[in-house]
């Protein structure tokens, strides 16, 4: 079954079948994790980094923010089995406008507070497609890990 | 033979017009101070499928009432003097904003989002900057990528060289339109409102968009727009079509109105939490 992630959502699978999809990453990000061995996978699409900017929207919805969204994935992971030991990590998004001053680039920031919490938590990402100014769609397979990006009708695995 | 500028333009004459009754409530409306509320009660009454929508916007989930209410007097007092203009403008442009569009290649639906994630962040963003706006700031952010209906087809058969610009030249998109076609998707869609008798104001707000710069009156409004539309744009809220995230914030922009990353952020936020809920009022 497809399982669509929409933006501040976070799905988890243990579902050979199932395949896990966000669209419309901008400077969003999109982070995979995906136990090879428990078969347990998850997708994210958090849009801003911390959330002390609305501490109320995140107690709503914790997959807005990086840091909360990212903290409660890794724990539903763990809590359906998950070990840490074998998850790939995998990473796309973070985009930005043509922006000379730097002001309005989220994604970059985004893509700072991944790293800072995954690196905590001993999980190295795999793999990557991040920056520039395009939009991407990401996929989890379930059945493999297997995770692609596509951007204006190519996809690819990352 | 026409050039391609020249037959963008003439395009216009091809488009539907909306009801001339958008201008008669706006003008009734900018003389507060001698508001005839019966004669605006009696001039949307005239348009039964505005009235019908306006009841409808009125019993929405929005609001939060749980009587229902039936006249278009009490309707109206329910939205609210400061919201009746935005909500007319939307019962006319929902129906041509929500098509899908080609060219920029949005499936139905995601133009419509998008203007509704820029209207909310306009109005988000002059609430954190403490800016008392003109009340017209809702509408001019609804109304802001029209033009992309009517150059959508141009884009379409003229892709592969914009796209070029874009993409390998790192050309913002409005100026690529610009060097391809002749004219962009503001100066269009600058030219319908003005076809349809919508405020200059609100007109303005559309030409000079994406060159906030370069205009040359009351900056406010273009740059709140401005702004609210980079910050649905990097938040996804619309999807993405041919034109991406291709567009290049103004610096000047953020020194006018005294930006900060928190702030960005904050209105992202409050975007994100409330396009679901204005979406569905207004998608009736």
């Amino acid at each position: 079954m497809i399982k669509t992630v929409d933006i501040s959502d976070m799905k988890i699978s243990n579902n050979e079948n199932d395949i896990l999809v966000t669209y419309s990453l901008g400077s969003c990000v999109g982070l995979t994790l995906y136990d090879p061995i428990e078969k347990i996978g998850s997708l994210i699409h958090c849009m801003l980094p911390l959330s002390k900017i609305d501490k109320e929207k995140a107690q709503k919805n914790p997959y807005m923010f990086v840091d909360t969204g990212l903290t409660k994935m890794l724990q539903e992971m763990y809590d359906r089995g998950a070990k840490r030991k074998n998850i790939i990590a995998k990473l796309a998004g973070g985009a930005k406008l043509l922006d000379k001053k730097n002001i309005f680039n989220v994604g970059e920031r985004n893509i700072v507070i991944v790293r800072k919490i995954l690196w905590k938590n001993d999980i190295l990402i795999q793999g990557m497609d991040v920056g520039g100014s395009k939009s991407r769609t990401v996929r989890l397979y379930m059945d493999s890990g297997r995770t692609t990006v596509r951007n204006k009708g190519e996809e690819y695995d990352i | 033979m026409m050039n391609k500028r020249e037959e963008i333009i003439k395009k216009l004459d091809t488009i539907q017009s909306i009801p001339a009754i958008v201008s008669k409530v706006y003008k009734i409306l900018k003389n507060r101070d001698e508001l005839d509320f019966k004669e605006l009660v009696r001039m949307i009454e005239y348009d039964p499928g505005l009235t019908t929508n306006i009841l409808k916007y009125a019993n929405s989930a929005f609001y939060g009432f749980k009587y229902k209410i039936s006249s278009l007097h009490q309707a109206l007092i329910r939205i609210g003097m400061d919201k009746i203009f935005d909500i007319v403008v939307a019962a006319a442009v929902g129906p041509i904003l929500k098509q899908s569009v080609k060219g920029y290649d949005l499936p139905r639906g995601k133009l419509w989002e998008h203007s509704i994630g820029v209207a909310i962040g306009s109005e988000q963003l002059a609430k954190e900057l403490n800016i008392q706006a003109p009340n017209y700031l809702f509408t001019a952010g609804l109304l802001i990528d029209i033009g992309k209906i009517v150059l959508g087809s141009f884009v379409d058969v003229d892709a592969q060289p914009i796209i070029a610009l874009a993409f390998e030249k790192h050309i913002p998109f409005d100026v690529a339109e610009r060097r391809v076609l002749g004219i962009d998707h503001t100066e269009v869609g600058a030219l319908l409102l003005e076809k349809w008798g919508i405020p200059e104001e609100i007109v303005m707000v559309e030409r000079w968009h994406h060159q906030p710069d370069r205009y040359e009156g009351d900056k406010l409004v273009v740059d709140l727009v401005h702004t609210a539309d980079t910050l649905t744009m990097i938040a996804g809220i619309g999807g993405y079509g041919t034109d991406g995230l291709n567009y290049r914030p103004s610096p000047e922009v953020s020194t006018r109105l005294g930006l900060t990353r928190a702030i960005n952020e904050k209105v992202i936020a409050e975007i994100i939490g409330n396009v679901e809920k204005v979406y569905e009022m207004l998608t009736i």
